[in-house]
């Protein structure tokens, strides 16, 4: 294919946000990319830094830029946490109309179609960002309007769909997690916790001592996770699961609709299995209500205390 | 590159923490300052074995290095003017102990100050030096420039904090300072002298903090004044009165200005404004000390006097202040805000007449400047509004900064409050502590004998900062 040389023609425009990016780092612990890889280089602010080396004259394109770049799920976290009132992801998007057709474009965390595709559409007629076409016999992701959402590989039947760069919020990161974390015997139970809404709460230092009898493990909304994963910590000896997901009404693609459904036919499934249902639970959460996650946790975990162990 | 082994680097602390890229390379290479240079390499260690074995390797083939927490310092710290390796922290983060009975915990220099304050909540403590950045700042960071806070009025500086410290010296070589006591006579305080030292003298790998029991009770009011003096006067009065706040805090007319006009909010379109805080664990000794407050206030014809226990009250009386960085940044689209001349302190008596001074200084520069801040610690801070990109407003600022602190000296007052000396202060800092600055280098070359750590900052660094490195921003 042919490719156009790299010019910052869009984001030109942005030059004086970038000026006014004061630097103070705040959307750190609000970015999930940041907060996987702990790198300051996959930080808002880090983008906002090699954009303005691009435009400066003092950095050269690439694709490990452009990978950076293209790597954001566009949660906005930062752009409600800038001091500078930066809009980010509008500065990101146009970054990307720049690199788009260029020899440094790649996907980053924006959805691919692999050959096991069949066709069927599914996916085009369910991204809300209008992002998927059927070209030429293809499905075609604009990786500029791709928001990276998720919904068509939660959606796609063939799983014929996926991002190259998941940030530990794909179903395989997240297994290998399970078993990582299950593997201690102090180990419990797995909270799973959707990105949208609590995860920017939570900082990232570590108590040494007492280790937890649970992991909060982040995905991109609890109606992406799959049913087998949602009873994969209980495959692996863990006592329980919870799921955490968004209040009614506040899920903009339904995620919630869709966990609450898993869970309650997972829970069925336990209960003819002989297996307690409380032992796999759903909580709906407030945005942001932090103290409100940590209290369905705590009372979460004192049901299974009490359940104790899946095998006696 | 320059002469450096990476892939000895790499052997240290693995491939996967070992960063290269020129695109990594320029992040790590600013701040939240005006300054830009980058580093060789970015290494990123797990625990102290790993620290000592990059110092030594360091230290041997004389290559600098630069440590780094979130690198939200305001005056170019961790810009390595120098090159070389720069060492992140954020993988040491781990809180090793939190110790009731004994009132001290120990934690690695990666966690961040929120974190830690979340961990203690639940002992009914908190570690109170807390800078306005505490949801990023680390623990290493406020060390490397013993940081303070809103509530360092009543509670100190984080050298008033730090217990003992575990240090990795220049040559790899391991030392243990200070005590887990609260009180120590035991030679120099060496710890003491680590806090503040930013990141020159060594790398500090442990940390061991005291904190203080979370008050039952706090109280916040607010005052406004028709006059700048007034509020200044008020300060004085309610610090020489024996009344301890826990928060007192002004804000100037440019201030209230900006937050009024791009968010809002409304404030009364006074010359000041006053918050302060009391707390404690008896409610009556809060309401004694608020109301000793609030009458000080009405004698320097204070008016408009609010206060509450509530916490979302407290929130709404405070709002003002907590948006005047993003206002002050969202000024103008033409003006950026500058981290430049950002936090003399001064005695109490001189707190209004500095205000004014900044005003007239700034006016005649040509540029915008606000005055507000900590003024209970004597911390008056500032923000130099001005358009980055052109190359005028950047000697009307290099004039302003020099005429302010010519003025906090001739007042006796200190060239940093609490976001340290780096680079854009380095010569405002010579010239306030030119008697000692020997003495000072003496101590470098001790610790650091081939001067390896942080190269180029405080004694060492260039005198006019406008050129010492290049600027983050694309000047005409
Ligand atoms: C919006 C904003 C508000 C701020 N408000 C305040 C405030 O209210 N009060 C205040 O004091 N500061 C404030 N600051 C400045 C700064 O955030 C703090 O001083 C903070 O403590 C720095 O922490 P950091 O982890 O970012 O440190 P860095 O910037 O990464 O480092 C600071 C210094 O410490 C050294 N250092 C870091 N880790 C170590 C270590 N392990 N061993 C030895 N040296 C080390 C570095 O070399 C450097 O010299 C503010 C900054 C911003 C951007």
């Amino acid at each position: 294919m042919e490719t156009r040389p790299f010019e910052p023609k869009h984001l030109d425009k942005w030059k004086s946000n970038l000026d006014s990016c004061i630097r103070c780092g705040y959307c750190y612990e609000h970015c999930p990319v940041f907060k996987h890889t702990r790198w300051e280089s996959d930080s808002p602010r880090a983008k906002l830094i090699i954009l303005y080396g691009l435009l400066a004259g003092k950095l050269e394109p690439s694709t490990y830029i452009a990978d950076k770049i293209f790597s954001c799920f566009h949660c906005g976290r930062c752009v409600a946490a800038c001091s500078s009132g930066v809009p980010l992801i509008e500065v990101f998007t146009d970054a990307k109309r720049d690199f788009k057709g260029t020899a440094f474009e790649v996907s980053g965390t924006t959805s691919i179609t692999n050959s096991d595709c069949a066709a069927c559409l599914t996916c085009v007629r369910a991204c809300p960002h209008e992002a998927r076409d059927f070209i030429n016999g293809k499905i075609v992701t604009d990786t500029v309007k791709c928001q990276s959402c998720g919904i068509c590989i939660d959606i796609c039947p063939n799983n014929a769909a996926s991002s190259c760069l998941s940030y530990g919020t794909n179903s395989s990161a997240l297994k290998n997690e399970i078993g990582n974390f299950l593997e201690k015997d102090t180990s419990k139970a797995i909270v799973f916790g959707c990105n949208w809404s609590y995860y920017p709460d939570f900082q990232s230092s570590k108590m040494d001592r007492a280790p937890s009898e649970y992991k909060i493990l982040i995905n991109m909304c609890g109606g992406r996770l799959e049913k087998t994963l949602i009873l994969e910590p209980l495959l692996q000896n863990g006592w329980g699961v919870l799921v955490a997901c968004c209040p009614d009404g506040d899920c903009e693609h339904d995620g919630n609709v869709k966990a609450k459904l898993h869970v309650k036919a997972l829970r069925d499934l336990l209960g003819q299995m002989d297996i307690n249902p409380e032992r796999l639970q759903l909580v709906q959460i407030k945005h942001g209500d932090k103290a409100g996650f940590q209290k369905a946790i705590d009372t979460f975990m004192e049901t299974i205390n009490k359940l104790g162990p899946l095998k006696q | 590159m320059k002469n450096i082994d990476t892939s000895r680097l790499k052997s240290i602390v693995g491939e996967e923490n070992i960063k290269t890229d020129p695109a990594d390379l320029f992040i790590y290479g600013s701040d939240s300052s005006v300054h830009s240079a980058s580093p060789w390499v970015v290494a990123r260690p797990a625990n102290t074995e790993q620290v000592q074995k990059i110092m030594a390797y360091a230290n041997q083939d004389k290559i600098p290095v630069v440590t780094r927490g979130s690198g939200s310092g305001m005056c170019g710290q961790t810009v390595p003017v120098k090159g070389g390796i720069t060492l992140d922290m954020k993988k040491m983060n781990k809180i090793l102990e939190i110790n009731p009975s004994d009132v001290f915990c120990r934690v690695e220099p990666g966690v961040v100050d929120d974190d830690l304050n979340q961990a203690l909540k639940p002992f009914g403590v908190f570690y109170p030096p807390t800078p306005a950045s505490s949801r990023i700042a680390t623990i290493g960071g406020e060390i490397g420039n013993n940081a303070s806070g809103v509530r360092s009025v009543k509670y100190g500086a984080t050298r008033d904090s730090v217990l003992g410290l575990k240090v990795v010296l220049a040559d790899g070589s391991l030392v243990n300072l200070g005590a887990r006591t609260r009180v120590e006579a035991t030679g120099y305080q060496l710890h003491k002298l680590i806090v503040g030292s930013e990141g020159t003298l060594g790398v500090v790998v442990e940390a061991t903090l005291g904190f203080v029991p979370i008050p039952k009770f706090r109280c916040l009011g607010i005052a406004n004044f028709d006059q700048l003096e007034d509020a200044g006067k008020t300060v004085a009065d309610i610090m020489g009165s024996g009344i301890v706040p826990s928060m007192l805090e002004l804000v100037d007319n440019v201030a209230i200005k900006a937050v009024n006009k791009t968010m809002n909010l409304g404030l009364p379109d006074v010359q000041a404004a006053l918050l302060y805080e009391a707390d404690g664990m008896v409610k009556e000794a809060v309401d004694y000390e608020i109301e000793a407050m609030q009458e000080v206030c009405r004698k320097n014809n204070g008016f408009g006097l609010v206060s509450s226990y509530d916490a979302e009250e407290r929130a709404k009386i405070f709002l003002g202040r907590k948006k005047l960085f993003p206002a002050l940044s969202k000024f103008s689209d033409l003006l950026s805000s500058t981290s430049l001349a950002d936090d003399m302190a001064v005695p109490y008596s001189k707190m209004a007449e500095t205000a004014r001074k900044i005003h007239e200084i700034a006016k005649r520069n040509n540029i915008i400047m606000t005055a507000y801040g900590h003024c209970g610690s004597g911390c008056m801070h500032t923000k130099i509004l001005m358009e980055p990109n052109r190359q005028d407003q950047w000697e009307s600022a290099k004039k302003a900064v020099s005429e302010i602190y010519e003025y906090v000296r001739s007042v006796n007052g200190t060239t940093s409050a609490e976001h340290g000396i780096g680079i854009s202060k380095a010569s405002a800092f010579k010239l306030e502590k030119s008697d000692s600055l020997n003495l000072m280098s003496n101590i470098k070359r001790a610790f650091d004998p081939n001067n390896i750590l942080n190269p180029g900052k405080l004694m060492d660094a260039h005198d006019d900062w406008v050129t010492a490195t290049d600027l983050r921003y694309m000047v005409a």
